[in-house]
């Protein structure tokens, strides 16, 4: 048993993202802290991802002991403006299916939220969804 | 003085008795001690009096359940001993898992266990016991 290793947790979540989107159509993903300046009229997705709250789930401090990690995704969508949603809601529908109450590494997905239209895109020029994902991790130590 | 917070407690059990050891994934655990009284008023008496009588005790461990969890089937599956003979040991722990220290301690009998799996939660296993024979605190 041992602390969480947090950085693991955000690599297996982030990693099943870039996977898919890699494959075709193949379609840019910027994570946090990741500088990318989107090309006009093209699609791409960005991933946020937070740790949230951490609880006790278990006696025993530091030893024989479990807690519940949980945090969020946030996946916005990006495609181009004017041109209808259909493409947009294709990319969610495989970002949807990729975390839909899946059990990775003992990551644990719960159902998504979304694909909701934004109705102020950031940036400016886009058609913009958001998914979002709440996920949780037991820590055993 | 020194206030004691829930996650500090431990339980440890035994089944046959010999060598607690201490049940991970231990979620609570309450304890009720009871005592019988004996009514010894006289005729003439106007106050009723007591005397203690037999004492008894109960209670409940909840565990977040986890199948690979050491102790954990032992102590869950113990409700299924048939004529139970009363040899399971228990120490409940307010603090620490040093044995005879901020614990109760005692023999008993898992009379109830409650597994209860729910979408979108973990799933908790809930387990009820007597006490039998001496009680021994060291609250203290």
């Amino acid at each position: 048993m041992a602390a969480a290793d947090l950085n693991t947790v955000r690599a297996t979540i982030e990693s099943r993202l870039a996977t898919e989107l890699q494959s075709s159509p193949s379609i840019p993903v910027v994570f946090n802290n990741v500088s990318y300046s989107p090309t006009p009229n093209s699609s791409w997705v960005q991933c946020l991802l937070n740790f949230g709250a951490n609880e006790y789930l278990s006696q025993g401090l530091t030893t024989d002991s479990q807690n519940r990690i949980v945090g969020a995704i946030v996946i916005n969508i990006f495609t181009p403006a004017g041109v209808g949603s259909g493409a947009n809601y294709t990319i969610g529908g495989r970002i949807r299916d990729l975390y839909n109450r899946i059990i990775v590494s003992g990551v644990y997905f719960d159902a998504p939220i979304g694909p909701e239209v934004v109705g102020t895109p950031a940036p400016e020029g886009y058609f913009q969804t958001q998914v979002r994902v709440t996920f949780e991790f037991i820590e055993e130590l | 003085m020194a206030t004691i917070r829930g996650e500090q407690g431990t339980v440890q059990f035994d089944a046959a008795g010999s060598s607690n050891a201490t049940i991970v994934g231990t979620r609570s655990w309450s304890l009720s001690i009871t005592k019988e009284t004996l009514d010894t008023s006289k005729h003439g008496d106007t106050f009723r009096s007591f005397v203690g009588s037999m004492i008894s005790g109960s209670g409940t461990v909840e565990l977040v359940y986890d199948p690979d969890a050491t102790g954990q089937a032992a102590f869950l599956e113990d409700v299924l001993t048939t004529a139970d003979p009363a040899d399971a040991t228990f120490e409940l722990f307010t603090t620490g898992s040093t044995s005879g220290t901020d614990s109760v301690s005692f023999a008993g009998i898992i009379t109830d266990m409650e597994i209860t799996s729910t979408v979108g939660e973990l799933v908790i296993v809930s387990c009820n016991f007597i006490t039998s024979g001496a009680i021994t605190s060291n609250l203290e």
